[in-house]
This record gives structure tokens, sequence and C-alpha cells, in this order.
């Protein structure tokens, strides 16, 4: 569903991304892991184009979003992103977060996008703060309305910048509880994490990134148990 | 009769023509603050516009403004332009005094409210752009929706200083014949003499109307700021 072929990407002189190349299929969850300034985070933002790539190919459902002639929104608005920082709009309140893409991007009418939002609101447990705003919210509703914004544009795919590095520790459990049942329930999902419980529980493919490239990948159980690169078990060896 | 009574009894003379003045005092800052923001909002985004074309303008016009005294633009304006129109075309050409000042302080204000609104956009966190644009809004969009919005409410303060400026240096347009407060005051002073009843009445007025725009601004920033805190 997703191919990438050969990516680059160059801030200046500073090379974060030298030559990736995966695919990732329909349905699947790929854990991205690794060092920080290994390049995960600028991986995930090629995918949706917030980080446009120096060079190599990104082909999503057929269609080659490296294109110089592509629309770049229409891209966006398969790709649903959330940020380590959650990044709600705190003019608005969680049922106008939730709603405004739909409505604005989408030309869903507003009750329409406002009913798609309030379920998608109940699904993530949050029905009933629709209509306060993002300060009255902790850290863990926050991303949670941040997940439900992403899900109410039906993205094909999700990506997750570090969901619950921002997150007090006893809030990272209900966020990852709504990823869980986002990837039971058949969502394609690409997680930057440092979260290695849920990579090894919830996971169908593990990729350990290390100074902006590939090194190992393979199933949860490949990876956490059988490590073959000295670097991914160095790596491992610290966080687990 | 003492001084002071013979004092008093000008500035109650004098006060009819003073609120008079500052009705136009008023009108022209409301006018020149309104659309000081349009052309403020317009070049503040044409200053982080990342085409030239918008960019070198707005840069040329915020720096001319700012780098020179508002009094200088104001005679250049009613006086300069209709000379060099009549020079040109042989014609005359006249300037409504009122019309004029509005005209001046609305391209004066907005050079100030230019760099105010470009700091209240880049004050606004870059992951709001981000989120709107990740969520397929295109740049326009996500600037409309979610960003000005928020940048509006950050620049009250600043833009509620600007409208007291504003206010003060609306007193120039006197010396183009505006009737406003102050040349309202040097009329009564032209007839009478009474200068120093007449201009501590002329700058307790100022006082009294700085005062309540400070307090307005103070209360609009309170009822925008509460849902804001993040």
């Amino acid at each position: 569903m997703i191919e990438i072929k050969g990516l680059y990407k160059r801030f200046g002189d500073l090379e974060v991304l030298k030559g990736i190349s995966v695919d990732i299929k329909e349905n699947e969850v790929v854990c991205v892991i690794g060092p920080s300034g290994s390049g995960k985070s600028t991986f995930l933002r090629c995918i949706n184009l917030l980080e446009m790539p120096s060079s190599g190919d990104i082909i999503i459902d057929g269609q080659k979003i490296t294109d110089k002639d592509i629309n770049i929104n229409r891209i966006r608005e398969e790709a649903g992103m959330v940020f380590q920082h959650f990044n709600l709009f705190p003019h608005k309140t969680t049922m106008e977060n939730v709603a405004l893409a739909p409505i604005k991007v989408r030309k869903l009418p507003k009750e329409e996008a406002e009913k798609r939002a309030l379920d998608l609101l109940n699904k993530v447990g949050l029905a009933d703060k629709a209509n306060v705003y993002p300060s009255a919210l902790s850290g863990g509703q926050k991303q949670r309305v941040a997940i439900a914004r992403a899900l109410a544009m039906r993205p094909k795919v999700m990506l997750f910048d570090e969901p619950t590095s921002a997150l007090d520790p006893e809030m990272v459990g209900e966020v990852l509880g709504v990823m869980k049942d986002l990837a039971q329930a058949g969502m394609t999902m690409i997680v930057v994490t440092h979260e290695m419980g849920f990579a090894r529980e919830v996971a169908d493919r593990v990729l350990f990134m290390d100074e902006g490239t590939i090194m190992e990948q393979g199933t949860p159980s490949d990876i956490f148990s059988n490590a073959q690169h000295e670097r991914t078990k160095s790596f491992l060896s610290k966080v687990l | 009769m003492s001084l002071l009574s013979t004092y008093l009894e000008h500035i109650v003379k004098v006060l009819p023509d003073l609120v008079t003045g500052s009705l136009i005092t008023i009108e022209i800052t409301s006018f020149a603050l309104f659309f000081g923001m349009i052309l403020g909002t317009l070049a503040g985004l044409g200053k982080l516009s990342k085409k030239k074309l918008f960019r070198y303008p707005t840069i040329v016009y915020v720096d001319f403004i700012r780098g020179t005294p508002l009094l200088v633009q104001i005679l250049l304006f009613y006086y300069g332009i209709p000379g060099l129109y009549s020079n040109a075309t042989g014609n005359s050409l006249n300037f409504d005094p009122i019309l004029a000042g509005v005209i001046v302080c609305s391209i004066n204000s907005g050079a100030y409210i230019a760099e105010i609104v470009r700091a209240g956009i880049q004050s606004i966190d870059k992951g709001q752009m981000e989120a709107a644009r990740s969520l397929g809004m295109n740049e326009k969009m996500a600037m409309k929706e979610i960003i000005l919005p928020q940048a509006f409410r950050r620049i009250i303060p600043p833009l509620g200083n600007e409208f007291i400026a504003l206010l003060k240096d609306s007193s120039l347009l006197a010396v183009i014949g505006v009737h406003e407060l102050l040349k309202t005051g040097q009329l009564y002073i032209s007839r009478t003499f009474a200068a120093f009843p007449v201009y501590i009445a002329v700058a307790l007025m100022y006082l009294l109307l700085t005062i309540v725009i400070s307090r307005l601004v103070t209360y609009s920033e309170r009822r925008l700021g509460v849902s804001d805190r993040n």
C-alpha cells in the first residue's frame, strides 16, 4: 500500500535519511524504534510531506506522491497524523477540533461532520468532553482527541509521531489503548515510539532505525528476542 | 475675580468645543485603526510571504512609514500630493482635511500593525500549522481558521498600545486644519489667549480618552483570553 524507495532527506549539510526503502501493506501495523536523532520522525513526516524528501520515491496506493505536480493537500487528507505535542487547536472546542477539517476540507455538511465527530469522540471515550476547550483536558485526553481529529478525515493510513512521549506515565495506557483498538479494527499504522511493550504486543513488524537507515526489521519477536545487529542489541539493552 | 475662577470659566466655555473636537478625534482614530488593521494584516502576511513579489513591497512600506515622522507624512500627503498633481496636470486638487487625516493615519498605523501582526503570527507554535496542514487544509485555509484567530487574541495588548498612540498622534492633524480635539482648543485660545487652562483641559481630555481605551482593551483581552490557556 505504501512503497518507499531510496528515500533521502538532507537539512543543509546534515543528511538525516540515507536511502530508506520499505513497503508497508494494507492493515499492517509498523512500529519504528531507534535512538533519538536516528531519523525516525523525519521518516514519518516525509510520508505526509510535512518534510519534502530530498530524493527518492514514496508511492501510496499506486500514486507517486513525490511527483512535482501532485496536490499535497490531497495526500495529507489520506494520511492522518498524530503529534507528540498533540497540537490541538486551543481556540476551538473538542468537537470543533474534530469536525473542522471534514467540514472545511471534505465539504461535509456541519450536522454530518458533528455526528461523525461525536461518534469518534465516543470511541475514544470523550463524548462527554465535546463542548470543552483543550485547556480543560489532561494530556491523555488531548492526545485521544487528536487521534479522533485525525480519524475524522477517514485516512487510509495513520502516522503516529511519538504519541505518548509527552504524557505523564499514568496517561500513557489510555492512549495506547485507543491505538490498540484502532490496530485491531484494521487501520494501517506507522508508529514511531519508545513504548517497546506496545511495539511487541501490537506491531506486525518492527523497524529499527539508526543513523538515517533501517538497520534491521522483522516481527517483534525477531527484533526483541533475536536481534542480529550489534546496534540493535545495544539499543534494546538500554531501553528494555 | 481670582485667577482660578477665570480659568474655570474658560474651561467651562471651551468644554463643548472640546467635546465636539473629541468626537472628530475618536472618529478619525477609529477609522484609521480599522483600515490600519486591514492594511497591517495584509502587510504582516506579506512580510512573512515566501514570494519576493509580496515581501519586498511590504518591507519598503513598513520601513518608509516607520522611518519618517508622521508630521512629515501628513504634510507630504496634504500639501505635497496636490502640489505634484497641479504641477503635472495644471489642474488643482484639494483634499478634505478629515479624509486626508484618515488616509494618512491608516497608512501610518498599518505599518506599525504589520509588525504587530507578523510577531503575533510568528508567536503561534509551528505545530499548529503542521496539524492543520496534516488534516489536508491548504495554507490559506490554515492561516484563516487556525493561525490568525489565535494570533489576533495574542496581539490585543500591542494593538491597544497602537490605538492609544494613534489617538494621541492624531493631534498632529491640527496642522492641516482638521478640527479635532487639539485644534478646537487652539481656536479658542486664538480668540481668548487663555493658553494655560485650555491646554490643560485638552490634555485631560486626551488622558480621559486613553484611559477609556486601555480599560476596553483589558476587558476584551480578558473576555477573549478565557479559552486560550493551553
